[in-house]
C-alpha cells in the first residue's frame, strides 16, 4: 500500500479534501447541481416545445422584483465571502457579523420571493395553471426552500464562527447564490 | 480569498445584474439579447465559483466541473431558445 493510499484512507475524502469546508457539504453540492441542472433543463425543454405558454406565462411575472433578488443575494453571497475571510483570520466577531448581515439579506430575499408569489396567485396563477407555472413553481420553490436551509445552517456555524465550519456554511451558501444567478435570467428573461 | 478581491467581485457582480435588467429594453432581437443575458450570467456564475466558492486555488477537475455546469445549462438555454427563433 503506498504513502497516498494510506494517507486517503485516514481521511476517507481523496481529493475532495482540497475543497473548501467539509467534504460532506461538497458531495451535497455537486448532487444540488446535478438536480437543479436536470430541472433547469426540463425547463428549457418545456419552452421550446410550448413557447407561447411559456412567453405568456413570463410576461406575467415581476422582473424587477427578481432583479431586486439577484442583487440582493449575491450581496449576501459577498457578506458571507467576507465573513469567511475574517473567520480564517481568526476574527471570530467579524465573521459572526458578516454573516448575521449574510443571513438577514437572504430573509429579505425570501420576503420579496413570497411578496413576488402572492402578486402571482392573485392573478390567479397556480401549480396547476400551464406547464410554465408549475415549473415555475416547482424551480423557484426548490430554490427558495434552500435559501431558507442556507439561513439555518450560516446560524448554525456562526455560533463558535471557526474557520473550517464557515467555510462549509459560505459553500452551501455560494451554491443558492449560484443557482439563481442562472435561474434568473433563464426564467424571467430569456425570451422564446 | 483576498477581502480586496471580494470587492471587486461583488461590485462586478453587481453592475452585471443591473446590465441584466437593461438588456430587455436595449436589445430587441431574442437571439442577441438572449445571448447577452446568459452570457452576463456566465460572468456573473464564473465570479462566484472562482471568488466566492473559492474554487481558484482548487483542484482543475472540481473548478472545471462547476464550471461545465455553468455553461451547459446557459448554453443549452441559448440554443434552445435559438431553435425556437430560427425554426
Amino acid at each position: 500500500m503506498s504513502a497516498a493510499d494510506c494517507e486517503q484512507r485516514e481521511t476517507g475524502w481523496g481529493i475532495l479534501e482540497d475543497l473548501p469546508g467539509d467534504p460532506m457539504i461538497w458531495v451535497l453540492i455537486f448532487s444540488e447541481l446535478a438536480a437543479f441542472g436536470l430541472f433547469l433543463g426540463a425547463f428549457i425543454v418545456a419552452r421550446a416545445i410550448h413557447p407561447a405558454a411559456f412567453a405568456a406565462g413570463q410576461a406575467t411575472l415581476d422582473a424587477h422584483l427578481a432583479g431586486i433578488n439577484t442583487v440582493v443575494l449575491v450581496t449576501s453571497g459577498w457578506a458571507a465571502a467576507r465573513g469567511t475571510a475574517a473567520a480564517r483570520a481568526g476574527r471570530r466577531q467579524a465573521a459572526r457579523g458578516w454573516l448575521f448581515g449574510a443571513m438577514a439579506l437572504g430573509a429579505f430575499f425570501i420576503a420579496v420571493k413570497l411578496f413576488e408569489y402572492a402578486g402571482e396567485i392573485a392573478q390567479g396563477n397556480g401549480l396547476e395553471t400551464s406547464p410554465f407555472f408549475t415549473l415555475y413553481f416547482l424551480l423557484t420553490g426548490f430554490h427558495l426552500l434552500h435559501v431558507g436551509l442556507g439561513i439555518v445552517i450560516l446560524a448554525v456555524v456562526s455560533r463558535n464562527a471557526e474557520a473550517s465550519g464557515v467555510e462549509t456554511g459560505a459553500a452551501f451558501w455560494h451554491m443558492v447564490d449560484l443557482l439563481w444567478v442562472v435561474m434568473f435570467p433563464i426564467i424571467y428573461l430569456v425570451q422564446s | 480569498m483576498i477581502p480586496g478581491r471580494l470587492d471587486v467581485t461583488w461590485i462586478a457582480l453587481i453592475g452585471l445584474a443591473l446590465a441584466t435588467m437593461l438588456v430587455p429594453s436595449l436589445v430587441a432581437r431574442p437571439l442577441l439579447g438572449n445571448a447577452l443575458l446568459l452570457a452576463f450570467a456566465a460572468l456573473k456564475g464564473h465570479r462566484i465559483v472562482l471568488d466566492f466558492l473559492d474554487l481558484r486555488a482548487a483542484p482543475a477537475l472540481w473548478r472545471g466541473f462547476v464550471s461545465a455546469w455553468l455553461v451547459i445549462v446557459l448554453l443549452l438555454a441559448w440554443l434552445a431558445s435559438a431553435a425556437v427563433a430560427l425554426i
